[in-house]
């Protein structure tokens, strides 16, 4: 009798315990995958609001409207994680090649002072012309900023920590010396731009929560489809193989360096159009809730794992938390406890797994 | 997967928090509202978004509670049940004001009234939300730019020439001073920078050392002027365009009132000690209870009386000098302020 035929009952018809095999490389697979954990919480959390959240009437419509499920808070949390998601992407790069980056607040000030700075100056006619300006001077200081860590990185072999802790406070010293500490006001043409509505409607904004799902699409493919990213994970995951097999280790440093530098330029373009103003203090702090993202969305910050997608949904789960802190009316003060906690437990969770994993290893090969 | 934990562990994170005592929004106030004709469980109840700066700050602390007297009295009055959500970020950042903005008007804010950390960041938020049928009022920082149909605060940059004609008078028109600004992105603080500048260029003998910015919390206030005190020894004179340096006692045994004078904006009773030791003679106090208050009377007077608000309320400063304590103190006892020192209650 082969292992087919005892799945079959007498009558030929396949058995409850054939049908479950038969399931369970697709439900395996399912459970399995890295995003099935945050998707899960994810779909919980918005469930729970949905139920919890209560309702109001529309001064407009007179019809009752949930006070979560509706479109405007929905795209409008989707939008408030976008800035943070978009630049998780690039730290989960750096994360991934065993770095850290703990300037890209700082950058993303920069970027976005940098930007103001020269519309102010340029002030294009056309208002696609402020736009591509502003995105080219974003982009490009992003850019210098992140090239900037990675030499120094590479060059004075001294912690990466350290390294972006250090250009954390200069390059927000640079924003703050050349803005004086104005806030600067954009053109109109970058706030249409980040502000489009795109056909849904007054007051829906779905340009940045786009942005998020493309450069996190971007982030995945470059991770996990080119050799580039492969040679992210090596160096992250053994960098002295890594050496030996040939990789040029100081190239690969510096690049993730420059997508990190890149993505936090992307998002000082979108927020700062998105919200009309510039100034050095903006993004204070969030490079915590950008290195907790990717942390929540599984990165090891000892390198070699790590995943863009994850680092997205990490992002999504944590302003969740803080919207549902708002939306159930608990104390908000709440917030940096919740997230705090929940990194912590996290990371703690993450450690334990690979010990227990370790000693199965270990146990296999006795 | 590390992922899967992550989220597991955000979901018991999350539960940390407790669970959610009703499915409606909380009335800040507390009670219910009284009725004076019609009955206020069947009225539409007003629901008003506050966003102050900092919810760490005692001046919108007290502004919350002018704010929550307010919608208690004028909900017995009206018969209309009035509800002050309370949003503010404990920092100050204007994007995370711009969101809560959003957030108030999707969750069914009736109005929004709003003292603004960045106005730049906050115009936009308020446009939409004002296009979506939300009137917006702001109050102690002013979004001018924005459709906002009222601002209820003192006249910022008067208010710094009015510091620094103080602190003039009190140094005899000479002497090195230097200027406590707070946060550098406050519109109304630059403003008020402005008028201590313009001021002082009045007085030939006064030459200011430098503006100091700062995190806008007592203690990274109080080490400001501990670290300039150090740096300069010949300073004569503070002009303190807020009085957060003063909601620390550091001061009161680092700075000899024979040496140095402050004259700061605000008078909260944690400040009341430097005006009865002689450091800080002159105060000049916003009545933060007033931002609250003031505020939602206008927006009760726009939305439920449909009166016409003008688009400027002037809030006047008090002066509190040792001659005025005792009748400042009995007035913030009256607001709510409990831990005014019980001997200020006594004086004249």
């Amino acid at each position: 009798m082969t292992a087919a035929d005892s799945r079959m009952d007498p009558a030929g018809a396949p058995s409850d315990a054939s049908r479950a095999t038969r399931l369970s490389p697709i439900v395996r697979k399912l459970l399995r995958s890295q995003q099935f954990g945050l998707v899960t919480v994810i779909v919980f959390l918005l469930i729970l609001l949905s139920v919890l959240a209560g309702s109001h009437i529309d001064n407009a419509t007179g019809r009752s409207v949930n006070n979560f499920l509706n479109s405007y808070t929905l795209i409008q949390t989707a939008t408030d994680a976008s800035f943070f998601a978009i630049m998780a992407v690039g730290a989960t790069i750096v994360i991934i090649s065993g770095g850290i980056d703990l300037s890209v607040g700082s950058v993303y000030a920069l970027a976005g002072v940098a930007m103001g700075l020269c519309l102010r100056v340029a002030t294009p006619g056309g208002g696609v012309g402020a736009v591509v300006l502003g995105f080219v001077v974003a982009v490009a200081v992003g850019l210098a900023a992140g090239a900037l860590n990675g030499a120094m990185v590479v060059a004075l072999r001294v912690h990466p920590f350290i390294i972006t802790l250090g250009t954390m406070w200069i390059l927000r010293g640079i924003a703050f010396v050349s803005s004086k500490g104005d806030s600067i006001t954009l053109p109109d043409s970058m706030i249409h731009f980040a502000k489009s509505p795109l056909g849904l409607g007054a007051a829906l904004y779905p340009v940045p929560m786009l942005c998020m799902l493309i450069i996190a699409a971007l982030g995945a493919t470059y991770l996990h489809r080119t050799v580039m990213g492969r040679h992210v994970f090596a160096l992250g995951g053994n960098a002295e193989a890594s050496r030996f097999s040939g990789l040029r280790l100081g190239r690969i440093q510096i690049g993730v360096y420059v997508l990190a530098g890149l993505t936090a330029g992307l998002a000082a373009f979108l927020g700062s159009g998105f919200y009309g103003s510039v100034s050095c203090v903006d993004a204070t702090g969030y490079e915590l809730y950008v290195i907790a993202s990717a942390v929540v969305g599984g990165a090891r910050l000892s390198g070699g794992r790590g995943s863009a997608i994850n680092a997205m949904l990490g992002a999504v789960l944590i302003v969740l938390i803080r919207q549902s802190i708002r939306t159930l009316h608990l104390d908000q003060n709440y917030e940096w406890i919740i997230i705090g906690c929940a990194i912590v437990i996290a990371v703690v969770l993450d450690q334990a797994s690979a010990r227990f994993a370790a000693r199965r290893l270990a146990q296999g090969e006795e | 997967m590390v992922s899967r934990r992550a989220a597991m562990a955000a979901m018991a994170a999350l539960l940390l928090a407790g669970c959610p005592k009703g499915k409606t929004t909380v009335p800040a106030t507390g009670e219910a509202p009284a009725a004076s004709g019609g009955s206020p469980a069947a009225a539409k109840p007003i629901r008003i978004a506050m966003i102050a700066k900092s919810s760490t700050n005692p001046v919108f602390l007290s502004a919350r509670r002018g704010a929550e007297t307010a919608a208690k009295d004028l909900s017995g009055r009206t018969g209309v049940p009035i509800e002050i959500i309370w949003l503010t970020p404990p920092q100050e950042d204007g994007q995370i004001q711009a969101q809560r903005i959003a957030q108030a008007v999707n969750e069914g804010a009736n109005a929004v009234l709003i003292s603004c950390s960045d106005a730049g960041k906050v115009t936009g938020a308020i446009n939409d939300a004002v296009a979506r049928g939300v009137p917006v009022m702001t109050f102690d920082s002013d979004a001018a730019q924005s459709k906002r149909f009222s601002y209820y605060g003192v006249d910022d940059r008067q208010l710094g020439e009015d510091v620094m004609a103080e602190l003039a008078k009190l140094l005899g028109g000479k002497g090195r001073v230097a200027i406590l600004a707070g946060n550098q992105n406050a519109p109304n603080l630059r403003r008020r920078v402005e008028g201590v500048k313009s001021e002082a260029a009045k007085h030939h003998g006064i030459q200011i050392i430098g503006t100091f910015y700062h995190a806008e919390t007592p203690q990274d206030a109080a080490a400001e002027v501990i670290r300039v005190g150090n740096s300069y020894p010949d300073i004569k004179g503070w002009a303190m365009v807020g009085g957060w340096a003063l909601f620390t006692k550091t001061l009161l045994t680092d700075l000899d009132p024979k040496k140095v004078k402050i004259v700061a904006v605000d008078a909260l009773p944690t400040e009341l000690p430097y005006v009865e030791k002689g450091l800080a003679p002159v105060l000049l106090a916003q009545s933060s209870f007033l931002w609250g208050n003031v505020g939602v009377t206008k927006i009760i007077d726009k939305l439920h009386y449909k009166k016409d608000v003008p688009e400027v309320v002037s809030m006047d400063p008090v002066r509190v000098t040792s001659e005025t304590l005792g009748s400042w103190s009995r007035q913030l006892r009256q607001w709510g302020f409990a831990d005014v020192p019980e001997e200020y209650l006594k004086l004249k």
